[in-house]
């Protein structure tokens, strides 16, 4: 049996309370023995592996340290990409591989949920050393020991947090984690820097928590009652604070005696930013000065390093300043959690809490995350998209939580796989939406053409009435062919790309319409806007569809927002670059949200919104022409009840 | 600049131009306060700077401004232009719902915007995207057509156009000439 129980820390989230001071309890036993020079034995024989998938050497040498401190061994991959990462194998492969060398697995990886993915594959415990801009939960263990050291207690103190609160994954960590001690936060983002949203909703519906965000100058009359300032390299504006001499005197005299009980300063997340956002980020100087003021004897700084100039070296004599103290603290620390992970295997309460099941989805293809930097991006080849469902603010979306890296997702139109009906959501769906997930019969779509072209059908739809006959409809593609045929000179040059399911049959019809009228058949291919990994299939028969060079006359049957085409497009474009792309569509009805005109048009048919056009076409090579109609319906908005879920 | 240079825009009409824009995405956009620009680097990006200044003299709110940088050509040096690409980004604002205006110096071909909006619908769900052109040259490859145009011009065969902005080039002009002039 293992010594170590299979409990990852992933997250701050992972560990309970009691958890985290249990972790705090065997910390001050271990920097007591660490003190008195014994020699510890506790993890002997057990082998811990550091995987880096970016540098970090502070983290990994501490972790490294912490299992040399407990009498374990260490193995370890400092830089992950000049190895199997640059092999293309996959984190599932590299950590069940690693699993087989080691008991324990450290992790650091840049991508956005890349930690659970290790944890759900690995069977030995992962603890998470930071993945991507989430979270780093041994960090955050370490500030709050230090804090809760240095304060005697987390509970009622009040912290700011200044500067990056966007890219600061300790930042994040440290907020969930103070919200939990009941400690109160005050934030002061560098502008563009905020708390994401994701954070402050899951603070609210977890926790019931919520914090002020202010602006520099706002904090100088709050700064007052403040007992911890976390600050971050900022923005110029902010380091208006810090003018001159660095110093905290500008506050308002006028103001209640301070009672800072702790600066937290951090380094800028550089690497994770983008160029105009680093060239922002000025730097905060803090010097003793800051901590002259009868509002700051109290404070003392801290930092998770390395600093780059954000702390003078002045400080550095300070009592207060205890960066040292705080990253020395991260050996007992990190041996501590290791211990309680041997205390759990060795205990009965081993288990971890299970994970809430994700959603089934009906339709295909599942949602994708729209966290660009989410692992499930990356390593997509095993990883399928895992939501469960979302708090969601906004009331006219359904939010739906990555399982992995916790954005959510925000759908606009659901469906209901049984009755194969869609709505557009809204609120009073929401007690529907979760019957359905319980059914197994929820389906989401991105758009009412998604939902058409799936099989499913408005809620509620109006009086039909056709616009265009058969004559009209056969006029219509006729007038597309002769457009065409007008404007592209070399027809040689022509391939055809049909937009499934209508702007397929009309791609066909228009290559027979061109192939009578010029002696030239194009290559006629499809696409599905919605399955763009599905690509290009040949409709004619031919073995190969090139779009390399080639004219694309991309057709489709109504032509709306144009988001479709431009899903298209991109499909065409992960094949090769054509020479160019005319867009042929049998029907404008308006309503353009992307600057994308048709250079041939059947006919343009105003619409209001609330209308659908629904166009039926008779198969390519059929003699009757007798299915080929143009209707237009208007969709009514849900009820309060839907039929389709009695 | 050879002798032959032709100046589309002088100083003053290139600011006309702007203004102008900046009031038409006003207009077009009534009352709507979710606007937000993005321009395409580089003088796109100066382009998206001044219309949100033309916005905010307006009265209107502050207009968030980020930027997309789209390389036009490969680097491998394989000879053939390859087509555009995103190679960064810098939009530190949800797009969710938003009205993105997307700016950029000269429309052409129309690959820079496709590669553009790929990239704006990979960043979330906008509620609409539209295009402002300073110069629209016509010659389009791709079904791309402009929201606001400053000026369409005309590119004689072999010749190029040229925008000036000075904040990137010291003075404000759009001028067609040899593409090989200096």
């Amino acid at each position: 049996m293992s010594r170590l129980a299979k409990f990852d820390v992933v997250s701050i989230e992972d560990l309970e309370t009691s958890d985290i001071e249990r972790v705090f309890a065997l910390a001050d036993g271990f920097a007591a023995q660490l003190e008195r020079g014994e020699q510890i034995t506790t993890a002997a024989g057990l082998i811990m592996a550091t995987l880096f998938y970016e540098p970090s050497t502070r983290t990994r040498l501490s972790f490294e340290s912490s299992m040399h401190r407990l009498g374990g061994a260490v193995i370890s991959s400092a830089d992950m990409h000049a190895s199997s990462a640059a092999k293309g194998e996959s984190l599932a492969d590299t950590v069940r591989v690693v699993a087989g060398y080691a008991d324990l697995i450290v992790l650091r990886h840049p991508h956005d949920g890349a930690a659970r993915v290790a944890a759900e594959y690995a069977p030995c415990p992962v603890l998470n050393a930071g993945d991507g801009s989430r979270e780093h939960p041994t960090q955050t263990l370490c500030d709050l020991y230090i804090l809760r050291k240095k304060k005697g207690h987390l509970k009622g103190l009040t912290v700011a947090l200044c500067g990056d609160l966007k890219f600061g994954r300790t930042v994040h960590s440290l907020i969930y984690a103070l919200a939990r001690f009941g400690a109160n936060i005050v934030a002061v983002p560098t502008s563009g820097m905020d708390v994401p949203d994701y954070v402050l909703e899951r603070l609210a519906a977890e926790r019931n928590y919520s914090f002020s965000t202010v602006t520099m100058d706002e904090l100088k009359s709050l700064a007052g009652g403040l007992d911890a300032l976390y600050l971050t390299p900022s923005a110029p504006h902010q380091m208006a604070l810090f003018t001159d001499d660095g110093e905290l005197r500008k506050f308002p005299a006028a103001e209640p005696p301070a009672a800072l009980d702790a600066f937290y300063v951090t380094r800028l997340q550089k690497e994770r930013m983008s160029g105009k956002e680093a060239g922002l980020a000025e730097y905060v100087r803090f010097d003793a000065r800051a901590l002259r003021t009868s509002r700051t004897q109290e404070a003392v700084v801290m930092h998770p390093l390395p600093r780059l100039g954000e702390l003078a070296y002045e400080l550095d004599a300070d009592p207060r300043a205890v960066y040292f103290e705080q990253a020395a603290a991260g050996v007992p620390v990190r041996m501590a959690l290791i211990a309680l992970l041997m205390e759990k295997a060795a205990g009965a309460s081993a288990g971890q809490r299970p994970t809430a099941g994700a959603i089934r989805f009906k339709a295909e293809p599942p949602p994708r995350c729209s966290n660009l930097n989410c692992v499930t991006r990356f390593e997509g080849a095993y990883l399928a998209p895992r939501f469960t469902l979302g708090r969601g603010t906004d009331a006219t979306v359904l939010a739906l939580k990555c399982g992995f890296c916790e954005r959510e997702l925000k759908i606009e139109y659901v469906g209901h796989a049984r009755s194969h009906r869609y709505y557009r959501f809204d609120e009073n769906l929401q007690g529907y939406v979760r019957q359905w997930i319980e059914e197994g019969s929820l389906a989401v779509f991105d758009s009412v053409k998604q939902a058409e072209e799936a099989g499913y059908e408005p809620y509620r739809r109006g009086p039909q009435r056709e616009i265009m006959n058969e004559e009209e409809v056969v006029r219509a593609i006729e007038s597309l062919a002769d457009q065409v045929i007008a404007d592209v000179h070399d027809m040689p040059g022509v391939s055809i790309v049909g937009v499934v399911s209508r702007g397929a049959m009309l791609a066909l019809r228009l290559r027979d319409l061109i192939g009578a009228k010029t002696g030239v058949l194009p290559p006629c291919a499809s696409l599905d806007a919605y399955q763009p990994a599905d690509g290009l299939h040949p409709i004619d028969g031919t073995e190969n569809f090139n779009v390399e060079d080639r004219t694309i006359i991309l057709a489709d049957d109504v032509i709306n927002s144009g988001w479709t085409v431009q899903r298209a497009m991109a499909t065409i474009w992960q094949r090769g670059r054509p020479a160019a792309v005319k867009l042929a569509v049998l029907i404008d009805r308006g309503h353009r949200a992307v600057p994308i005109r048709p250079n041939y048009v059947g006919k343009n048919i105003p619409t209001s919104r609330g209308e659908r056009v629904q166009v039926r076409l008779a198969a390519a090579g059929t003699e009757s022409k007798s299915h080929d109609r143009v209707m237009i319906y208007s969709i009514v908005e849900p009820l309060k009840e839907p039929e389709a879920a009695h | 600049m050879s002798a032959a240079a032709n100046v589309a825009l002088d100083a003053a009409q290139l600011g006309r131009s702007l203004k102008r824009i900046a009031m038409e995405i006003a207009e077009h956009n009534g009352g709507a306060d979710n606007i937000v620009l993005v321009g395409i680097v580089r003088r796109g990006a100066t382009l998206a700077e001044r219309i949100a200044d033309e916005l905010r003299a307006n009265g209107r709110r502050e207009v968030p401004v980020g930027t997309l940088d789209i390389s036009s050509y490969r680097d491998d040096g394989k000879g053939l232009p390859g087509d555009p690409r995103l190679i960064g980004r810098d939009i530190p604002f949800s797009l969710d719902a938003k009205r993105v205006v997307l700016v950029d110096d000269v429309l052409y071909t129309g690959r820079t915007v496709r590669a553009a909006l790929d990239a704006i619908s990979d960043l979330g769900r906008a509620e609409s995207v539209q295009l402002a052109v300073l110069v629209d040259r016509g010659e389009r490859e791709l079904p791309i057509r402009a929201d606001y145009v400053g000026k369409n011009v005309q590119v004689p065969h072999g010749q190029r156009i040229y925008v000036r902005l000075t904040e990137i080039d010291g003075a404000d002009a759009v001028v067609v000439g040899n593409a090989n002039a200096k």
